[in-house]
């Protein structure tokens, strides 16, 4: 069984005042596996934020369906998409949607408090996780008080204390500088090697290379997909810039 | 011609912020509607000829005086707000090539808009209102109500006036505003991290001490002209140590709960105080305020209702009989003159005097300690006791107003105090001693002169004999001679007018004896004044109360709604890592009551705290009556509390609202 099935996913939005209808997502379908590095690319518009949105049941679809273990998100009440959210679920944003007027340690329990669970699980949960990311030492400042490579790790540290069987990732390196972007580049790596399944959106040919597999999208639909393999970093980097080169000039090319 | 384009940017921009714009004009509206109709009743004519209608005109004057400046108070806070919150509408502006004297230009011209509705419909509001208030203040007054319409152009002329200058000099401030700021940090997004706020421990400390000793002071003071000094003592401790435990007190209190980690750690607490130690440090200042400003209201409010309601109790408790003559330094002579006066008057109007009362006192003051009551040089310092008035009668006369004649050795004595009941079997005054054959609980007929303010203690003894060797005893210590007061009260049960005339006969008739002196006073005659006094007091803190109410809200309101654009990113993040709309919603709700209701439930405190001292302030007022007084504040509590509420469930829906709107996004 795939761990997400996206199947046929089409996405309209109504403009407020009725007319004009806008195709977000034509036909979207792919798979993600259990313990897959996957990266989605496209430019700005192309859907891939309204696709994120509907993966994290933000956001339902016009139409299709989209599974998780074999489990139909439209399938799940209104009432309990939250809590659905919450235990399957990790989020990693762009611009790391910490709460300020929370330590960092509290950003990091904040899934679990919502979820009421008891507090020494907590503290057993986030003392391995905290030295795992190395923010052991900052876990008392607030977020106005550390860089933005922390404020990443901490929000990386959120998605992962409820063991989400998938952690979405929007544009995760799109506000830090890049030595902070490699370093948190790398940590994906290794929470990946973990055994995590990971899929991040991105419009950054460096952040997508370090993925196992990158899908490109474009006007709403899934028009290639590239697999690692055995590529190195650099490699990967090569053969997606030039997989952008020919959708730019206009190439159709099908998977 | 370009200055259409600025009057209809001008347009859009306000309506686009109706939100805030909304309750600015309506606020505007109202401080101007009020202004007039203060302005119109003080000028209305009816008013002046009328008995005691110079004082009431002198309290408009000044409730209009206070309407008016709290007017530019308000107005000028709540239009600095609402640029504040525009700033980076404004900032765009400039980026996209617009001139600071531009956007000055739109602001004029919002400004102007603003002007013309909130001064336009707050006179039409307030002329067609005035008559309505009108008739309540006469109603109040009891003055026979005038029939017609009036619009007073004086008063449409200085509320034109006074208003056009606070909006001018809003104006004004918005444009410094303006000038001041960069572009770049108009546009700057609102605050990026702010810190947390210190727990400062010693000033949350001292706050409780202040409060604690404002609260002692007004839970413990006895003696009404204490009270009367001690108040604004008290008030000032209780006002700071409201600020100190709304500023310090309280993040101290939220921080002290954020360490027990079993209770924070659960989803409701968790956001409910994190979220609060941020909230109390922008707003406890205001908080804080809003709070002393509704105890004001409410201790204003039922103070003045229930002088008014309770007038009949004052005016009985400061006049027992419905007239009374009181002669000083008398002899016999005298008394049988006056009696056959009094009767003559009454004859010839055809009235007859009832329950008549008659009394023969020696008064002078003493020193009260323990039994002995001490007079002259014997008080001597470091003695523990109280200053009373002793007021000493006879048997005969007391025996005059009580069903069953009671009798007394010459060392024995009946003793009533207005404090409290006497304690002690004897008492020892001037090297006698007298047994107390009985303590009583009310002296007959008052005393025909009691003032509650001070403590006086009445003592009956056997005959006129025993009260001259008093005198005599009292007069041989070295100190100047008392003199006998002769007091005389009757009821005669008719109408205000007849009862008037009488009256004023009775006392034209003693006016001629020149040898003693001698005064008349009338229920009747004073009850016009008392009206037109807690009556005026009255309406004006009806008024002002409203005044203050809409102000307090206003605050409230406007607090809330820019804490809801602050809030509105913290939720869509909290419902991104799992938390649904329902706990959304009531996170929010808790927030916006906690915030909301904290200043009320403090100055419920307040104002339970202040009950006991307000009760001695009113004995002052010769208002004894604390059953009426509970009621009273208990009234004005709740009718508050209503409308608070009301105001509560708008701003939480619009609150909710403005957050709800980032979601989904």
């Amino acid at each position: 069984m795939h761990l997400l099935e996206v199947k046929n996913v089409r996405k309209v939005y109504t403009t407020r005042f009725g007319g004009a209808k806008v195709e977000a997502l034509k036909q979207v379908t792919f798979t993600v596996e259990k313990g897959e590095y996957t990266a989605i690319m496209g430019e700005s518009g192309s859907g891939k934020t309204t696709l994120l949105n509907i993966l994290a049941a933000l956001d339902r679809p016009t139409s299709g369906e989209i599974l998780l273990n074999g489990r139909s998100l439209a399938a799940i009440p209104e009432k309990e998409l939250a809590a659905f959210r919450r235990d399957n679920l990790g989020f990693v944003f762009q611009d790391f949607n910490l709460l300020d007027t929370l330590s960092l340690k509290d950003n990091i329990l904040l899934p679990l408090v919502l979820a009421g669970k008891p507090h020494r699980e907590m503290e057993d949960r986030l003392q391995p996780l905290a030295r795992k990311l190395g923010i052991s030492d900052i876990l008392s400042k607030f977020p106005y008080e550390v860089s933005g490579g922390q404020k990443q790790r901490t929000a990386v540290a959120r998605a992962l204390i409820t063991y989400p069987q998938l952690v979405l990732a929007d544009e995760p390196t799109g506000s830090l500088d890049s030595r902070a972007s490699e370093g948190l580049l790398r940590l994906f790596g290794e929470i990946n090697a973990a055994g995590q399944t990971i899929l991040m959106v991105t419009h950054s040919v460096k952040a997508a290379s370090h993925a196992k597999r990158v899908l490109f999208i474009r006007d709403g639909e899934i028009f290639h997909q590239l697999y690692r393999g055995t590529l190195s970093v650099e490699e990967m980097y090569e053969r997606i810039a030039d997989t952008l080169t020919l959708l730019t000039t206009g190439g159709a090319v099908h998977a | 011609m370009l200055n259409f384009i600025y009057s209809r940017l001008a347009v859009s921009s306000m309506r686009r912020s109706s939100r805030m714009y909304i309750p600015y004009l309506g606020a505007g509206m109202g401080m101007a509607a009020m202004f007039y109709i203060m302005m119109f009743l003080r000028n209305n004519t009816g008013l002046a000829v009328m008995r005691g209608g110079g004082e009431v005109q002198l309290m408009l004057t000044l409730g209009a005086m206070v309407v008016g400046f709290f007017a530019v108070i308000f107005l000028f806070y709540t239009h600095n707000f609402l640029i504040r919150q525009r700033k980076r509408e404004l900032g765009l502006y400039n980026v996209l090539g617009m001139e600071k004297r531009h956007i000055a230009r739109i602001l004029a011209w919002e400004t102007v808009f603003s002007a013309a509705i909130s001064i336009g419909l707050g006179l039409g509001a307030g002329i067609l209102t005035s008559k309505l208030m009108l008739l309540l203040l006469y109603r109040i007054l009891r003055f026979p109500v005038p029939i017609g319409f009036e619009v007073s152009e004086a008063a449409v002329l200085t509320t034109v006036k006074l208003f056009t200058v606070i909006y001018a000099a809003s104006l004004a401030n918005a444009i410094r505003q303006v000038r001041l700021v960069e572009p770049l940090e108009l546009l700057r997004a609102a605050r990026m991290g702010e810190r947390e706020p210190k727990t400062r421990w010693a000033l949350a400390l001292l706050g409780l001490a202040s409060l604690g000793v404002g609260y002692a002071m007004a839970l413990t003071i006895e003696h009404p002209l204490d009270a009367l000094v001690y108040f604004f003592v008290a008030v000032i401790f209780v006002i700071i140590g409201t600020y100190l435990l709304f500023v310090a007190g309280s993040i101290a209190f939220l921080k002290l709960l954020r360490r027990n980690k079993r209770l924070y750690y659960r989803p409701r607490p968790f956001i409910a105080i994190s979220g609060m130690i941020y909230r109390m440090k922008q707003h406890a200042v205001g908080l804080a305020s809003i709070c002393i400003l509704s105890t004001m209201v409410l201790v204003t409010l039922s103070t003045t209702v229930s002088l008014y309601v309770g007038l009949e109790d004052v005016l009985h408790i400061r006049y027992p009989r419905e007239n009374t003559i009181i002669m000083e330094g008398y002899d016999s002579g005298d008394i049988r003159w006056v009696r056959s006066q009094v009767a003559a008057v009454l004859e010839r109007r055809g009235l007859s005097a009832q329950a008549e009362a008659e009394y023969r006192f020696l008064s002078f003051p003493a020193f009260q300690s323990g039994n002995r009551f001490l007079t002259g040089r014997e008080v001597t310092q470091g003695l523990s006791g109280t200053s009373i008035s002793l007021h000493i009668t006879s048997l005969e006369d007391y025996n005059r107003l009580v069903p069953e004649p009671v009798f007394l050795a010459a060392d024995e004595a009946l003793v009533y105090t207005n404090r409290g009941t006497y304690q002690y079997p004897s008492i020892q005054l001037l090297g006698r001693e007298f047994t107390v054959k009985g303590t009583l609980p009310e002296m007959p007929a008052r005393g025909l002169a009691t003032t509650e303010v001070f403590a006086s203690c009445y003592l009956v003894v056997r005959d006129m004999g025993v009260v001259e060797e008093i005198r005599q005893a009292f007069v041989n210590q070295g100190n100047r001679a008392p003199q006998m007061r002769y007091q005389l009260g009757f009821d005669l049960n008719v109408p205000q007018e007849q009862a008037i005339a009488a009256f004023r006969d009775i006392k034209q008739v003693l006016s001629q004896n020149k040898d003693t002196f001698t005064s008349v006073q009338s229920r009747e005659e004073a009850r016009a004044d008392f009206l037109s006094l807690y009556g005026g007091l009255f309406f004006l803190g009806l008024f002002l109360g409203l005044v203050f109410w809409l102000g307090t809200v206003l605050i409230i309101y406007y607090k809330q709604v820019t804490e809801g654009y602050e809030d509105r990113q913290r939720y869509v993040i909290m419902q991104q890592v799992g938390l649904s709309k329902a706990e959304v919603k009531s996170a929010i709700n808790s927030q916006v009551l906690a915030v909301f209701f904290l200043p009320l439930v403090a100055a419920a405190a307040h104002v339970a705290a202040s009950f006991k001292m307000a009760t001695r302030l009113l004995t002052v007022l010769n208002l004894t009556n604390v059953a009426l007084f509970a009621s009273c504040t208990a009234g004005v509590f709740a009718g508050f509390a209503v409308l608070y509420t009301l105001v509560y469930r708008a701003t939480a829906r619009v609150y909710y609202r403005i957050v709800a709107a980032a979601n989904g996004a």
